[in-house]
């Protein structure tokens, strides 16, 4: 049962949310950046990356969504599969170079080719639309040799073909985290000088977390294409990698459950926060300072040693791994 | 005048506010081994505090004397008010902090002065232009060559020739031996820490003059000084400058050659010194 508890946990939230919100479009953002949020955990929670480059997979895919959709008649499913390979092959090839690198000179790289590909995109109006993006993209209902499975037109019919995509690339990277594959990612985290004299490939491992980032996050963008109509600029923007790293980070590394709940909870209150005062970044700028200076594990930690107070036991958790357990 | 040798001028003197803006951030990096993603923050307060002072009708001199005096200050309080704590943890808390810390001046400055930009006047003495025969440049932009350069040579002989700039070199080294040796590391880590708060205000009010004030110039400026710290090697002082140079003269003659790009080039001039070294130009393997 404690095998399963994370996945069932994680549908409790998708059946949870169309009971108690207003909105489709929302709830379905809270699951599009969760993806995302998930593919940057894997690599900050798992790998120790910290890349500021998720941008870059996010706004290729979605551009790719929005050109697949528009441009050539290819069916759906077969557009958001595209979208997923040019994120892989984006981090494929931002990986590929960034990797050579450790520590802060990776993360400003990241940062670095992330404003390369916003030039990039900027530059190259005839594939990105440049400063004005790409819009009316279509949402075709999904279909398999000409029959109708799934109306997509309104938001919650959406809703629910995004929350199936989400919890299968959920379930497909708790197997991930708990395969050799993964707990050898947690022996890179933890201790890099000594997962090389074992004799692990260090760059194939990050090289290997990369790509599979960069395909759940280009999935990411995809979906958010498709929910939105539009692959604006905006996407390919610093902004866009700061959020969905503030998202993993609020939320808490290590597990990817605590990456739905940082969704979630930037959304929300985004969401709540933008309609009564439009520097409502301040607050979360202060928020992110709270975490980094007393709050490490992110809100999922919090949770977690609350939890454990109120059963009165011992944080094992806590003592063994200040850096959260893994899902 | 010959187009080119004009554009390469332009660019040697966006290079010298690209070092002066990448300097703080690398002498920072080099001894307290963190990147400050808050250091394009300082740069975006340097220019709306200039574009303040001058708004007040105070004389842009006076600005350039007391904004780097006042970011510098602010940067040296939050070294010891919140960088300091997190100093133990893993570097990427280092980095969030400051990502947050530059969240908040961001908005800050939003909220002060709006969320778009404004320009800030040349002042008076600089106005125009100089001609010697047939070469004529704007006095502003000769006057940013001039001064960058006093400071470049003022910056290398605090860190060459005073006692602070031995610990800051000693401290790069190893930061433990230096507290062994009876200097307050902690004392040095504010110190510096203001240093490249102010440097990195100086660029911002010199910058005010040419290209404005407006909030979002802080993450650019961010960007840029990377680009440079990695192209030149960090934590190394030459490179910073070398480094600021050839990505000033790449963006000042592309932006003739292919102005839409002009941008682009200078990520991709970054992209293939990397692959050819991948320390950068002039820096060490750690």
């Amino acid at each position: 049962m404690k095998k399963y508890a994370y996945f069932l946990l994680a549908a409790l939230v998708v059946l949870a949310m169309p009971l108690t919100m207003q909105s489709g479009s929302l709830a379905s953002e809270v699951l599009i950046f969760a993806l995302a949020a998930m593919g940057c955990n894997l690599l900050l929670g798992f790998t120790g990356l910290l890349s500021f480059g998720q941008g870059i997979f996010f706004a290729l895919g979605s551009y790719t969504a929005a050109l697949m959709l528009t441009r050539w008649p290819v069916p759906m499913p077969l557009a958001l599969l595209l979208a997923t390979a040019m994120g892989a092959l984006g981090a494929a090839v931002v990986g590929w170079v960034a990797i050579r690198q450790r520590g802060t000179y990776f993360v400003m790289l990241t940062l670095a080719f992330s404003q390369m590909f916003y030039f990039i995109a900027y530059t190259a109006t005839g594939l990105t639309g440049g400063d004005n993006g790409l819009m009316d993209i279509p949402r075709p209902n999904l279909s398999v040799l000409g029959v109708e499975l799934w109306a997509l037109a309104s938001p919650w019919q959406l809703y629910g073909f995004i929350a199936a995509i989400f919890l299968l690339v959920f379930w497909l990277l708790l197997k991930v985290s708990r395969s050799t594959f993964g707990r050898t990612l947690l022996a890179v985290r933890d201790n890099e000088e000594r997962a090389a004299a074992i004799g692990y490939n260090l760059k194939l491992l990050k090289l290997q977390a990369f790509v599979i980032s960069g395909a759940v996050t280009g999935l990411a963008g995809a979906l958010h294409a498709m929910m939105t109509g539009l692959a604006p600029l905006s996407n390919a923007e610093y902004h866009t990698s700061e959020m969905i790293l503030v998202m993993t980070v609020i939320g808490g590394t290590g597990n990817l459950l605590a990456s739905l709940l940082g969704s979630a909870f930037y959304l929300l209150l985004a969401d709540w926060l933008s309609q009564l005062w439009p520097r409502w970044l301040l607050l979360l700028g202060l928020a992110l300072m709270a975490v980094s200076l007393w709050m490490q594990r992110g809100l999922w930690g919090l949770g977690d040693s609350i939890l454990q107070k109120l059963q009165g036991r011992r944080a094992p958790a806590a003592t063994v791994d200040a850096k959260g357990e893994q899902a | 005048m010959n187009i080119y040798l004009l554009q390469v001028i332009n660019g040697v003197g966006i290079g010298m506010l690209y070092f002066l803006l990448a300097v703080g951030l690398s002498i920072v990096f080099g001894l307290l081994r963190f990147v400050n993603f808050a250091h394009g923050a300082f740069y975006l307060l340097g220019a709306y505090f200039c574009y303040q002072m001058t708004r007040w009708g105070m004389s842009f001199w006076l600005a350039l004397v007391v904004v780097p005096l006042a970011v510098g200050g602010i940067g040296w309080a939050t070294e010891k008010l919140i960088l300091r704590h997190v100093y133990a943890t893993d570097h990427e808390f280092h980095i969030l902090v400051t990502v947050g810390l530059a969240l908040v001046v961001q908005e800050l400055v939003i909220l002060q002065w709006g969320p778009l930009g404004d320009s800030v006047a040349v002042p008076d003495a600089l106005q125009g232009v100089v001609i010697w025969g047939n070469f004529v440049y704007p006095k502003y932009r000769l006057f940013v060559i001039g001064l960058t350069a006093v400071l470049a040579v003022l910056l290398w002989w605090v860190l060459e020739g005073t006692r602070l700039g031995s610990a800051v070199r000693a401290g790069s080294e190893s930061t433990e031996m230096v507290s062994l040796l009876g200097i307050n590391v902690l004392r040095i880590f504010s110190l510096v820490f203001g240093l490249g708060a102010a440097t990195a205000a100086l660029a911002g009010v010199l910058a005010s003059p040419i290209r404005g004030a407006e909030p979002f110039m802080g993450v650019e400026a961010l960007a840029v000084a990377f680009v440079v710290v990695v192209v030149g090697g960090m934590g190394s002082f030459s490179g910073a400058l070398l480094g600021g140079l050839m990505i000033g003269i790449v963006q000042s003659v592309m932006s003739t050659l292919w102005p839409e790009g002009a941008r682009l080039m200078i990520y991709v001039a970054m992209a293939a010194v990397l692959l050819l070294r991948p320390h950068g130009l002039l820096g060490r393997k750690e």
